[in-house]
């Protein structure tokens, strides 16, 4: 279905509105904060919500309920499991994704630390592979 | 004297509802002429989210917050829907049906619009606004067409001789409504009378605001199949005037154990579209429709 899933996902955003606006001015600073990284972009997520990427590669997304989605690799997964904060991904529940709920303000920052993992995890396969850090980053 | 900012957020409410409602009048007026008054895929997903993107773009300098974006979108939407009422004369229930849709596509295309200004990419931003007016003007140019049966099944406690003499016509039904569209003041199936037991006789279905179907018996099967054409139906602001019930079918099923095995069949044509939204809710009313008459038969055959 066309568009359905960002039907779906702007839906959940005004149920945030009504229930829970402070979430939402959570979400805001999360992408700010972000964004004010060197070398990232964001765009819409396929199936809803806001995505992060950094040379060309996506870092996670954030649905509009306050899921937000990682993938990390089996280790690193397996050491924030142990940190007891993320969870399975809510649908991929196998894989090295992670999603991580906001529920209340003060989770933001967590939030932020997993994105900053994985921005500097693709900034480190980058710079492997192409032996410099992502173009604008020192 | 209006400040700028002030003057941008006003025009961020004022003129997507303009080119909303100007785009519309267009489609209505040169497009869909002399056709019958279909409402296409365009009018409630593409319209609702360039709503979104141009509001987008007069709020973009100032630095709104998401809770304030989908707020103001919100104003937005309210003002769409009441153009709607005042424009295209819809009715109140189907402003409750088509709101889910309107909200979510004005809200998206305000946030699409947000990462579309902020990226400040020319030819991007060109492109997606050239694909989305492609799209508008391939849709209103194509010919819509969708229609589609529904079905319901009752296991009657009476044989089958029982049950024939209350599926032609019915008295009144008195069950009050249970269906939430129905009760909020959609009409609901009361009443049917005929003319006689032959194909080609007259049937009335008499609404509860006093709609009547015109319909005709295209075959009688006793005991077993009763079809009957729609010949005449109401026009009215409501959900009436998008959608058009074609034929109505009772099939009775002899169980062998003293039961019957009733099902109502109704096939329609929808002038709303996307179908797999409108859809949805046809089906849903189509099935109280069929559900209030086949229990009232039910209840009828089994005292």
């Amino acid at each position: 279905m066309p568009l359905l899933p960002h039907l779906f996902d702007s839906q959940l955003k005004l149920w945030l509105l009504i229930t829970n606006p402070e979430i939402q001015d959570c979400l805001d600073n999360i992408e700010a904060e972000v964004l004010s990284w060197e070398g990232i972009s964001f765009g819409m997520h396929k199936y809803g919500g806001m995505q992060f990427n950094c040379s060309g590669k996506e870092i996670g997304h954030i649905h509009s309920n306050g899921i937000l989605d990682i993938r990390f690799n089996r280790k690193i997964k397996q050491a924030l499991t142990e940190e007891g904060r993320i969870n399975n991904h809510h649908i991929f529940t196998n894989s090295g994704w992670v999603s991580f709920y906001i529920r209340k303000k003060e989770d933001g920052e967590y939030a932020i630390k997993l994105l900053k993992m994985a921005y500097l995890k693709i900034n480190s396969e980058h710079e492997l592979t192409t032996g410099s850090l992502v173009p604008g980053l020192n | 004297m209006i400040n700028n900012d002030k003057r941008q957020r006003l025009l961020g409410f004022l003129i997507p509802n303009i080119f909303a409602i100007t785009t519309i009048a267009i489609t209505k007026s040169l497009v869909t002429q002399g056709a019958e008054p279909t409402f296409i895929f365009s009018e409630f997903v593409i319209i609702p989210i360039l709503i979104g993107i141009i509001s987008a773009w007069f709020w973009r300098n100032l630095n709104l917050k998401g809770s304030v974006l989908s707020l103001y979108s919100c104003y937005n939407i309210f003002f769409v829907i009441l153009l709607s009422f005042v424009f295209l004369r819809e009715g109140v229930i189907c402003l409750v049906i088509v709101s889910p849709l309107i909200f979510g596509f004005v809200i998206t295309g305000a946030f699409i619009g947000r990462a579309m200004f902020k990226r400040n990419d020319t030819t991007l931003n060109a492109s997606i606004i050239t694909l989305l007016l492609f799209v508008f003007i391939v849709d209103s140019l194509s010919k819509h067409n969708y229609q589609n049966m529904v079905s319901d099944t009752v296991i009657v406690n009476a044989p089958p001789n029982k049950v024939w003499k209350n599926v032609a016509a019915f008295k009144k039904i008195k069950q009050k409504n249970t269906f939430w569209l129905f009760r909020m003041g959609m009409p609901s199936p009361m009443e049917t009378t005929v003319d006689g037991n032959y194909v080609g006789a007259g049937r009335k279905c008499i609404f509860s605001n006093g709609y009547v179907f015109g319909e005709r018996i295209a075959t009688y099967d006793s005991l077993k199949n009763l079809t009957f054409d729609i010949v005449n139906q109401p026009r009215d602001p409501e959900i009436m005037n998008h959608i058009d019930i074609l034929r109505g079918q009772f099939l009775l099923k002899d169980n062998g154990n003293g039961t019957t095995t009733l099902t109502g069949n109704s096939w329609y044509k929808l002038y709303v579209f996307p179908v797999w939204y409108y859809d949805i809710w046809a089906q849903s009313i189509t099935r109280n429709v069929h559900l209030r008459v086949m229990q009232h038969i039910k209840e009828l055959s089994e005292n």
